[in-house]
């Protein structure tokens, strides 16, 4: 827990469809749900909203403030883990959607952490981006999501299920 | 940066994904320029220009080959101007017809030009070995490679 950080992760992935689709896979259920580890998302998406990310079962996994909403080009929202005791302090995500003018789009994800954490938790992050964003690519390219396991939450984190 | 990590997974066997990788008729496909070598350790290995020209753009030494799951190597400009970086790729089988490509490129201290160029690229160049391994189609990055220059 000594070595706390405020390092950023980003990740890019270019994807063959125009920017309103993938901005409709970020924001829809009906996307979500396919590719985000079986999640649903919930927000009118507008700057000031709560958005709010469920697990299969209806328990929010992440919840947060829509801090920008550029459609299709810019989505920026808060991202409070809602079952991790201790809590993690607040992380801001960031979706930017770049046409490249040839059929497909640049897809940068940044996760900041304005307040520092364990280095152990960029874990979860590290390796959850690159499935769900390689799950949302085959899903918009092939139509078909990569099926993978939710992967587990950092160890340094109680990773209890919560209650209710 | 002295460090460039990149992970996809894809919808592929190992040995599809190890054959994308080192045959040129595949590379030309989605990556444009071609690899060339007989990917034994120690045999030199050749990163050449997709126009016909076959002008080599990066060269190095095979230095770790264990087909389909990984390939290591150097990666040097072909004027030996600057140190060389190393390139490893770790092709492991995540599930049934799931591959998980892990592309890690160190060893960049020495040349920070290279460092920028590789972050900028390999997102690139794996995002369209994804897509063409699983649609067949995947022109569309390298003419937004061409604009950009």
């Amino acid at each position: 827990m000594s070595d706390l950080t405020n390092e950023s992760t980003v990740y890019v992935i270019y994807v063959a469809a125009t920017p309103e689709k993938v901005w409709e896979a970020l924001t829809s259920s009906a996307f979500t749900m396919r590719y985000f580890f079986g999640r649903s998302v919930e927000s009118d998406w507008r700057e000031g909203s709560r958005w709010t990310l469920r697990m299969p079962d209806g328990r929010v996994d992440v919840k947060g403030v829509v801090r920008e909403a550029r459609r299709p080009h810019r989505l920026s929202v808060t991202w409070n883990v809602d079952w991790m005791e201790p809590r993690a302090p607040e992380c801001l995500v960031t979706y930017e959607i770049e046409d490249t003018g040839n059929g497909a789009v640049r897809l940068t994800m940044t996760e900041e952490h304005p307040t520092a954490i364990p280095r152990a938790w960029l874990e979860g992050g590290r390796k959850g981006w690159p499935m769900i964003l390689s799950g949302l690519k085959s899903l918009l390219e092939t139509g078909k999501p990569l099926g993978l396991p939710t992967p587990m939450p950092p160890k340094a984190a109680n990773n209890a299920p919560p209650k209710g | 940066m002295s460090q460039f990590v990149y992970v996809t997974y894809i919808y592929a066997t190992p040995q599809r994904v190890w054959d994308a990788i080192t045959k040129p008729e595949f590379a030309h496909r989605y990556w444009m320029h071609t690899n060339v070598s007989d990917w034994t350790p120690g045999s030199r290995w050749e990163h050449r220009h997709g126009d016909g020209s076959g002008k080599v753009l990066i060269d190095g030494e095979v230095l770790e080959s264990d087909p389909p799951s990984r390939l290591v190597m150097s990666w040097a400009r072909p004027d030996r101007s600057k140190e060389p970086s190393r390139v490893t790729f770790d092709i492991a089988d995540f599930s049934p017809g799931l591959v998980c490509l892990t592309v890690t490129h160190d060893r960049l201290e020495a040349d920070p030009a290279m460092a920028s160029s590789v972050a900028g690229g390999w997102p690139k160049v794996l995002s369209n070995l994804k897509s063409f391994l699983e649609t067949g189609a995947c022109e569309n990055i390298w003419l937004t490679r061409n604009k950009e220059g």
